[in-house]
């Protein structure tokens, strides 16, 4: 059974952040709820002093999607399914396009947002490892601030971010990568629907003649939060992505993925997927 | 108590309900539409399905309060009277209802697919299902019944 609670469904922004700056604590944000309602429901400890749910759904603010020349800006509490029915995602972000066509199901696509999949900081969340490729950066709102951070700076921690408690995101915005990137999104799940991931990796490379101008590399679920490897981009940029390097890489992507788990039970299966899944990434991207 | 308005089943309803309830639970207490079944209420079995505003959603994973304003539809509203919608009567002569638990939801995916996608490819057909589990076909009968109320759609 659910605890008691209140739901209040502001219409502007204004009125949420006005809440959210007037109490604190026991304020939780809903925006899809397929996380949050069967939390409330099965009584988890994660949402269990919650007293108060804002439903961000009619705020115009955080709804719509707006591209111009230089990035797409996606209102924080459009669903998946909004995501996968624009065109320019489609497009020019094909690896947000399939990351998100693998999320949950229909169902759950139809309800769950984008920026819900990475405000909790789960591991899993599919959609990071891509977004931290693409280097999206995240527009946060509280009543008396309004600041844009890059979401790799935004995950602090499993379950942690830099959200204060008065503050909500409102945007997601991403540059359109110029047409010489290539990339590919890898995820490995149980079940094909509703799986919760248990490798994501996404890679986006930029060459030219083989030689690596920019490359760009993420995991997720493998790793505790989803991470970018900076040390390995600038190790491969300027090298020949040969079959001898793009296994020298494999194996260091390997490596450092030990370095930031300090090895959990479930490495020793994981690791040389990870390992194979990249290698065959950057065969599939060099073709 | 708060109060919500929406649609339901083509007709305007209202209701007072506490703000903790799910969507399934006032379609099923208040409004006794028990064709909609929980099965895991987690959002992984697809059984508690309803169309809102067009689109197929657990109604496990909604709060009731979010539904106001909204349309919503049931298994209950998607027959014409007694007429059975294509989707149940080719249900039924596929042999793509054994239990039943998992039909409501299995109808009313296919619907939401069909209103969008009147031609489906077997691998669109399939995904839009991916959310919906059953324990007794084994799925063909299901994608078959599909298929067929697909075709006689693209007939008429
Ligand atoms: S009961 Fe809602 S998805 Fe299983
Ligand atoms: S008919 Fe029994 S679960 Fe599908």
């Amino acid at each position: 059974m659910m605890p008691s609670l209140e739901i209040i469904t502001p219409k502007n922004l204004n009125d949420a952040l006005n809440l959210l700056s007037s109490k604190e604590k026991d304020i939780h944000i809903i925006a899809g709820g397929t996380d949050v309602v069967p939390g409330l429901n099965q009584e988890s400890n994660r949402f269990k002093d919650i007293r108060l749910l804002i439903d961000i759904n009619r705020i115009a603010e955080v709804k719509g999607i707006k591209t111009d020349k230089e990035k797409i800006s996606i209102g924080a509490a459009e669903t998946f399914s909004d995501v996968l029915q624009n065109e320019t995602i489609e497009k020019k972000f094909p690896l947000l396009w399939k990351a998100v066509s693998t999320i949950g199901s229909v169902q759950i696509r139809n309800r769950a947002t984008i920026a819900g999949n990475f405000v909790n900081n789960a591991p899993c969340a599919d959609t990071v490892p891509v977004l931290l490729v693409y280097n999206a950066t995240i527009e946060i709102e509280s009543q008396s601030s309004k600041r844009e951070i890059g979401l790799n700076d935004f995950l602090s921690a499993p379950y942690k971010t830099k959200l204060n408690a008065d503050e909500i995101v409102t945007r997601i915005n991403i540059p359109i990568p110029s047409n010489e990137f290539a990339g590919d999104f890898y995820k490995l799940g149980r079940r094909r629907a509703v799986a919760i991931s248990r490798i994501t990796l996404a890679l986006l490379m930029k060459s030219n003649d083989r030689i690596i101008d920019e490359i760009r590399i993420a995991s997720g679920a493998v790793t505790p939060i989803g991470t970018r490897f900076f040390d390995l981009e600038k190790f491969a940029k300027g090298k020949k992505a040969d079959d001898e390097f793009m296994k020298e890489l494999s194996g260091k992507l390997g490596e450092q993925i030990i370095q930031v788990t300090g090895l959990r039970w479930s490495s020793e299966y994981k690791l040389p997927v990870v390992q194979q899944m990249f290698y065959q990434l950057l065969k599939g991207i060099e073709r | 108590m708060i109060e919500i308005k929406f649609i339901l089943n083509k007709k305007h309803v209202s209701a007072k309900i506490e703000s903790n309830i799910r969507l399934i639970d006032l379609l099923r207490d208040k409004f006794n539409l028990t064709g909609t079944k929980e099965g895991c209420g987690v959002g992984e079995c697809g059984a508690c399905t309803v169309l809102m505003n067009g689109r197929a959603v657990n109604s496990c994973l909604v709060l009731a309060a979010q539904a106001d304003e909204s349309d919503i539809v049931t298994i209950e509203g998607i027959s014409n009277g007694d007429v059975l919608n294509p989707l149940q009567k080719n249900f039924l002569s596929h042999g793509a209802v054994q239990c039943g638990f998992c039909t409501p939801g299995m109808v009313l995916s296919a619907s939401a697919l069909l209103d969008q996608n009147p031609n489906p490819s077997e691998e669109e057909i399939k995904e839009s299902i991916a959310g919906n589990l059953c324990r007794c076909t084994g799925y063909k009968q299901i994608i078959d019944a599909v298929k067929e109320t697909a075709k006689e759609l693209n007939q008429k």
